[in-house]
């Protein structure tokens, strides 16, 4: 994680709340990801709430450290890995660094 | 919707819910939750609003599955499916031969039409079900629409054995309904068929579960347990859908739905 980078979402990915569980579904699809929708954990969903394109990676952990009660290097241990993946899903993009 | 069936007169397509309407419950239907959703008919791409509601559709996360006839999907609406994807389209294939499919369909040029869907669509890449009901109509053909769908790829077949009445109860469609020995005499002819037929014949139907994972909603607003089974019905017109599916459906009768038991687990499929 790059804590200076900032991320926004792909407006291509549509959030749904089901079943008290963060859905991502992508809208534009290939054969290959046709039934691939992704489903966030209460962490995942929590920091995917965050990333608004404004906020920098850092302020985002920082600020989830602030709500809960968790060690900031763990936090942003998760969130590089949320990240990874969401990055490699293209459900978020880096707009800044 | 339908432009080939015998139902739908120009007094009750007049009556069908207007584009605002079904908007207005396609965002209820996704604040509740609810993430496939299918557009079916008649045939939904009769109505001139079909992209419409189809792309608000998408926009809200749906997973959206279209039933068609694939008679009415131009090259212009194939590119709108590529820009943004269903979860899958389902064409009824009822026959390899347009005497058969024309038969079956009541509609003239209707099989070229829906071999130009098909590969319209495959072109795209857009997920595809090719599908038949077994009739007497069509039960010489069934393998060779079975061979073609095997022909193209990746696309699924699926073939139904269930004959459905008319929508008014009338039931003319089961004159062209399969006797139990021609259907057994079609599936051991081929393995995949065979195989489907065992499965259904040695598991005992689950419990139905319509009105609690799933639900219809018919052309008038009306929320329906499934669309085998439209006898009572909650005016969605009138009432939100929040009140409908939580409140009214589990109240509607279905006589393949076991009373609601404490049970802690249950099974989790339906018939429809």
């Amino acid at each position: 994680m790059t804590p200076t980078a900032i991320y926004t979402k792909n407006p291509d990915y549509v959030q749904r709340d089901v079943a008290g569980e963060c859905i991502l579904v992508p809208i534009r699809r290939t054969l290959t990801e046709a039934n691939s929708i992704y489903v966030l954990n209460e962490t995942g969903a929590a920091l995917w709430y965050r990333i608004d394109g404004q906020r920098t990676a850092q302020d985002i952990v920082t600020d989830f450290c602030n709500e809960y009660e968790v060690a900031t290097d763990q936090l942003a241990n998760d969130f590089t890995l949320l990240l990874d993946d969401l990055l490699s899903i293209q459900a978020v993009e880096e707009i800044a660094r | 919707m339908c432009y080939t069936d015998c139902f739908n007169r120009p007094d009750a397509i007049r009556q069908e819910l207007t584009t605002a309407e079904i908007l207005r419950i396609m965002d209820e239907v996704a604040a509740a939750g609810t993430l496939e959703l299918c557009l079916t008919g008649g045939e939904p791409l009769a109505r001139p609003d079909f992209f419409q509601l189809y792309e608000h559709a998408i926009r809200c996360g749906f997973l959206v599955t279209i039933f068609s006839n694939g008679t009415l999907i131009t090259e212009a609406h194939a590119d709108r499916f590529a820009a943004l994807r269903p979860h899958r389209i389902e064409i009824s294939l009822h026959g390899m031969t347009r005497e058969t499919f024309e038969r079956i369909t009541g509609g003239q040029g209707s099989y070229a039409r829906c071999l130009q869907a098909i590969t319209l669509l495959l072109d795209r890449q857009i997920p595809l079900v090719l599908k038949s009901t077994a009739m007497t109509l069509n039960m010489q053909e069934i393998l060779d629409i079975k061979r073609y769908v095997e022909s193209l790829g990746t696309v699924r077949y699926k073939l139904g054995e269930e004959m459905r009445p008319e929508l008014d109860g009338g039931g003319v469609p089961f004159q062209y309904a399969m006797s139990e020995q021609d259907l057994a005499d079609l599936n051991q002819q081929d393995t995949d068929l065979q195989k489907d037929a065992c499965r259904r014949d040695s598991v005992e139907a689950p419990p139905c579960r319509s009105g609690m994972h799933s639900f219809h909603i018919d052309a008038y607003g009306q929320l329906q347990l499934c669309s085998g089974n439209r006898r009572q019905r909650f005016d969605l017109r009138t009432g939100s859908f929040q009140s409908g599916f939580f409140e009214a459906l589990p109240t509607f009768v279905c006589e393949w739905k076991v009373p609601q038991e404490p049970a802690l687990i249950q099974p989790a499929m339906h018939h429809a």
